[in-house]
């Protein structure tokens, strides 16, 4: 067998809070170059996992493993620099600066001149050039100049996602890019991720709460269910699941319920 | 007493070891420097210090606790009620009894009037803005030590008499002591049990104690939580002031005692853990042990007061080193 | 207008890199001129008041308004600079320091003592002393800070180099030693304390300058510090910045070179806010976790601003000293007082803007210094206008309806109605609201011309300054937290934003109606 690939790795990772344990020895495995989805129901642990794998949270036991490296130790500030970016569930820009701002500063942080207080920051103008890059993908080049607090929540998802861009990681979080979205924004906002990482290639793993969602979308998908890994595999794995089906089917999760009966919610 | 040891998370129980092994150590230092008599009576003045660094702690970290609210203006609090208890006591005729009762009284309904007002009026449009709320306390603590200074006078007031049920003397560690200085712990231990109790038996204090968790739920079940959050703001305040006065008898009424007790209190706030009562409970009485202690130890070694008034602040800047959520904080 | 006629006259020019210089002078200038003609009329502000009270500007003694005004200017921007600093760290950052007084008496304490006891074989236990707690509490603060402390390192070993080895210590040497003291405790205490809750800063930072305020005041080292009569420096002030009035003109050259210190002061604030690092503090003021997760060591940049920061004071507060008539080092410099003065001057002109703070303290000071001997009873009218306590009364009344403006809302809503802000709400709104305060002020303005009658004190303006600047901070920290220059900056961004919608949709019109 071909030995595989894998960009980043949890091994057997694990979150207390107090006698609650929101992630349970979870290992998991993200394929380089792969869209990889984590779905579950409300409270499943997915986000908890999430912030483990980025830094954000500090794992009570097990290690996380980016290309053949334990960054467990890693602050947040050094994961970034080392190719991993990430977007959060709640919307996180920085509310007063504008679009440009926002993505500029994210294309900044990679560069060495951040300390550099002498100069202007217009000398450093290749910052400038990446951030309209990002943003152009993303499709927001008309509203530069917009304050970020004032945009539309969807345009505010695209900005993250243009941060993320302009950062240049090798891999992206995406935490429930579409949280909060109309319906109808749902499918182009996934159709530019999915562009971006085909574009690219870079890998991205992304949670959801929304199974539709992902279905279509994906490589690979990672069913969550109270803190452990219920399965994980294709999407067609995960839709012929005995296990998914009989978790999800039998009695609390309707919309999961409906997605495997193939009916949109 | 057993089920509380039981139940205590490893960080507090290792922080209880601490406290024990930190008044054994300072106990140890003043016998052997200073021989039984001394090192009792510098212990006593630690414990009298503590409770009173107390009554203002205490209110400080309630209000923080539930509201979010460092209240610089709790040092003001101090010093106004006990330059109005002044006032009254001088103003009021009869024995000094009454007068002492009286100043108590107007001084603590007098301050709690005004934490009241201040809650109400200045606090509350600004719990959407923190900043501006720690901002507005310390420019309040700031106006409000103006207004006592152009009210009263800049001059420091000499202590008055006690009570005469407590304007005695008894004998403790080969010293003669006013009961009063008896009677000022004995307040602390009374405030100390009796926020205890609030907090942990009656209705109110289980609101109190909810809201500190998780204030947004209290409001869900149906609480008004407006009127609890004036009501802390009110004890605390209360609290500061009755301080003030019960210093009266004792040093007197200076201006400088507002901030003196505010940095003592959040000294001790920042050891014992931001919101955590028996933090604060205990770490008072270290902060006045570690003060008294020194205080002894300059005056008979370097001739100097300068080792007291660094003492607590050394103290402070080493927890924040080890411990930054203070002894028994909450946190990580 | 002026900048097409400039710029015409420039592209004449026929030497093509002549040219371009000329173009980029001419935008910098044109760009900045309100700060230039600010440049300007500080420089010419000695002659203006000479001319206007016939007055000399150098005055062979010490009297005359142009020589009196020179020195409340100067200290003055020297406090302007002071509340910049403040800014820097409050407004642009969202860092809130109690304790920003210590640095700016630092500066004066360190300088004159060690001039006045400069011991050469001390100086090295001095700054082993330093070298190690700063080394300990950078060990033991469970920090990676690997930087910082080669900085620290470095500039101990800087101050070792400046110290003479032997002999007196000028002022100049003693002064960048004060320098490198303010940035080691600057850099060490925002190390041990910007990681953790802002609330354990402001009060760490409170605790500290408290500490060494009631240390200055201590008799125990009287003989460095002056205690409470504070620390005389007449006999160690180079004579070149002894700014008495006398016909060389020392005292204007000092004026002159103090407007120099503020003008350069303010550009570095003004490109430290527009560099990178700049930008990044925006961020973490904004969101810091987020600008942790895209990439930013967030307590670098704080640490790193509340550094610049101090050593800002602390040249203000040297600058300060020096011109203070009496000549002694206060140990008020180091007290709360300080702390309050920039955080107020901040707050009314506007904080996180860059030239609120320095309006407001010019205002305030100048203004006070002004009014300072000015007597006036509750019926004096001001500028021939308004008595005094219809001032009051109409103070009064604007501050009630704005402390209490959610309720008269809420109040307003049930008479109106409530709805989505319609132009038709808003106005009926304004309306409303103008209605109660009308209505407030004439109630107050006639019971207090009822009691007018019976108030017939003297007061003092300098009695009450403290008061109404009391009064002044917390109406604004409640109605206007934006202070002046951040609302009027607000007014205009409103404004200008208000016209690119109204554009941007006459253009999408216009492109609807092109669309067949």
């Amino acid at each position: 067998m071909v030995e595989e690939t894998f960009i980043l790795e949890g091994k057997g990772l694990r979150k207390e809070f107090g006698s609650l344990v929101a992630v349970a020895d979870v290992d998991i495995r993200v394929r380089a170059g792969e869209l990889h989805a984590i779905i579950g129901p409300n409270g499943a642990g997915k986000t908890t996992l999430f912030n483990l794998l980025s830094g954000n949270l500090r794992p009570t036991g097990g290690t996380v493993w980016f290309k053949g490296r334990d960054i467990t130790a890693e602050p947040l500030h050094r994961r970034v620099h080392l190719g991993i970016g990430r977007s959060f569930q709640i919307t996180n820009i920085f509310p007063s600066l504008t679009v440009l701002e926002n993505v500029r500063l994210a294309a900044q942080a990679l560069g060495g001149d951040s300390f550099k207080f002498w100069w202007h920051f217009r000398r450093f103008a290749q910052y400038t050039e990446t951030a309209l890059t990002a943003i152009a993908q993303v499709g927001l080049s008309d509203k530069l100049a917009v304050p970020a607090a004032v945009l539309p929540h969807g345009d505010q998802r695209k900005l993250e996602l243009a941060i993320l861009l302009a950062s240049d990681a090798e891999l992206l979080l995406l935490d429930e890019p579409t949280a909060g979205m109309a319906t109808e924004q749902v499918p182009p906002l996934m159709e530019t991720i999915r562009a971006i990482q085909r574009g690219t290639g870079k890998t991205i793993m992304l949670v959801e709460h929304n199974m539709n969602v992902v279905m279509t979308s994906s490589d690979r998908i990672t069913v969550m269910h109270l803190g452990a890994v219920l399965a994980e595999g294709t999407p067609a794995e995960i839709a012929r699941n005995e296990t998914v089906q009989q978790a999800y089917l039998g009695e609390l999760y309707g919309d999961f319920a409906g997605i495997i009966g193939g009916a949109s919610t | 007493m057993h089920s509380y040891f039981a139940h205590l998370s490893p960080q507090h129980r290792r922080s209880w070891l601490l406290v024990v092994a930190y008044v054994a150590v300072l106990l140890t230092i003043s016998l052997a420097d200073f021989g039984a008599n001394t090192a009792g009576q510098t212990m006593f003045r630690g414990v009298l210090l503590g409770m009173l660094i107390f009554l203002v702690a205490s209110g400080l970290s309630l209000i923080f606790g539930l509201l979010d609210v460092l209240n610089f203006a709790q040092g003001a609090f101090l010093l106004i009620g006990a330059y109005v208890g002044y006032d009254v006591y001088l103003r009021v005729d009869g024995s000094a009894d009454v007068r002492f009762l009286a100043a108590i009284i107007s001084g603590v309904v007098f301050v709690a009037l005004i934490g009241a007002i201040m809650e109400m009026g200045l606090i509350r449009p600004l719990y959407a803005r923190p900043v501006f709320q720690l901002v507005l306390t310390f420019g309040l603590g700031a106006i409000f030590l103006d207004l006592v200074e152009r009210y009263y006078g800049a001059d420091p007031k000499q202590p008055l008499a006690p009570p005469s049920l407590l304007n005695s003397n008894f004998s403790l560690f080969g010293q003669s002591l006013s009961y009063y200085r008896l009677f000022i712990i004995v307040l602390g231990i009374v405030m100390m049990i009796g926020v205890f109790l609030l907090l942990n038996r009656t209705r109110i204090g289980i609101i109190i104690r909810a809201g500190v968790q998780d204030p947004e739920m209290v409001q869900a079940l149906g609480i008004n939580v407006w009127r609890v959050f004036t009501l802390v703001f009110v004890l605390g305040a209360g609290l500061a002031a009755l301080g003030g006065i019960a210093l009266i008898p004792y040093q007197g009424a200076t201006l400088g005692m507002g901030n003196q007790f505010l940095i003592l209190a959040i000294v001790v706030i920042v050891i014992g853990g931001m919101g955590s009562f028996e933090g604060t409970a205990i770490a008072s009485i270290i902060v006045g042990l570690t003060r008294a202690v020194a205080e002894q130890l300059s005056l008979a070694h370097f001739n100097a007061p300068v080792l007291a008034e660094t003492s607590v602040l050394l103290l402070m800047i080493a927890v924040l080193l080890v411990q930054p959520n203070g002894l028994f904080g909450r946190g990580e | 207008m002026v900048e097409r006629f400039v710029f015409a006259r420039i592209q004449r020019i026929p030497d093509s890199t002549l040219r371009g210089l000329a173009e980029r002078l001419a935008r910098l200038v044109l760009e900045n001129w309100f700060f230039a003609l600010v440049f300007v009329l500080l420089w010419r502000f000695p002659y203006i008041v000479a001319d206007l009270s016939g007055s000399q500007v150098k005055p062979s003694r010490p009297t005359g308004d142009s020589a009196f005004w020179q020195s409340e200017m100067a200290r003055a921007l020297t406090l302007a600079c002071l509340a910049m600093s403040y800014n820097l760290l409050f407004g642009f950052s969202g860092i809130v320091s109690f304790g920003h007084a210590l640095f700016f008496g630092a500066g004066g304490y360190v300088t004159f003592i060690l001039m006045g006891h400069y011991d050469a074989g001390l100086q090295h236990k001095a700054l082993v002393l330093v070298l190690l707690v700063a080394l300990g509490l950078a060990l033991f603060s469970r920090l990676r800070a690997r930087a910082l402390v080669v900085v620290t390192l470095s500039g101990v070993l800087l101050a070792l180099l400046l110290l003479p080895a032997e002999g007196a210590i000028s002022f100049w040497q003693a002064a960048a030693v004060a320098l490198l003291l303010s940035l080691i405790v600057s850099l060490t205490s925002g190390v041990v304390t910007l990681r953790v809750r802002g609330i354990y800063f402001a009060m760490f930072t409170l605790a500290l300058a408290e500490v060494f305020w009631v240390l200055a005041k201590s008799g125990t080292f009287r003989s460095y510090t002056g205690a409470e009569d504070g620390l005389a420096f007449r006999s160690l002030l180079p004579p070149a910045l002894n700014v008495t009035p006398t016909a060389d003109g020392s005292r204007l050259t000092m004026y002159h070179w103090t407007v120099v210190f503020f003008a350069i002061i303010f550009l570095a604030i003004r490109r430290y806010m527009s560099s990178p690092v700049g930008r990044v503090m925006l961020a973490i003021r904004d969101n810091e976790e987020r600008a942790q997760t895209i990439g930013y060591h967030t307590l670098f940049y704080k640490v790193l601003t509340m550094v610049f920061a101090g050593a800002i004071a602390t040249l203000s507060g040297l600058l300060f000293m020096i011109w203070a008539t009496d000549k002694i080092v206060h140990p008020d410099t180091l007290s709360l007082a300080y702390t309050v003065d920039p955080l107020l001057n901040t707050l009314i002109g506007g904080v996180g803007t860059l030239t609120g703070p320095v309006i407001a303290t010019l205002g305030l000071h100048l203004g006070e210094t002004y009014l300072r001997n000015e007597t006036f009873t509750l019926g004096t009218r001001v500028f021939g206008l308004l008595a005094v306590w219809q001032i009051i009364a109409l103070a009064i009344a604007g501050a009630l309806v704005g402390v209490f403006r959610h309720s008269l809302t809420r109040l307003g809503e049930r008479l109106i109605g409530a709805g989505p802000r319609t132009p038709r709400y808003e106005r009926l709104m304004l309306a409303y609201r103008g209605g109660v305060f009308v209505t407030l002020a004439a109630v107050l303005l006639l019971i207090g011309g009822q009691l007018r009658g019976e108030a017939e004190a003297v007061y003092n303006v300098a009695d009450l300054w403290d008061l109404f600047l009391g009064a002044l901070f917390v109406v604004v920290v409640m109605v206007l937290p934006h202070g002046i220059v951040g609302t009027w900056n607000r007014l205009w961004a409103t404004r200008r934003l208000r016209r690119l919608e109204r554009q941007m949709r006459q253009e999408r019109e216009a492109a609807g109606a092109s669309k067949p």
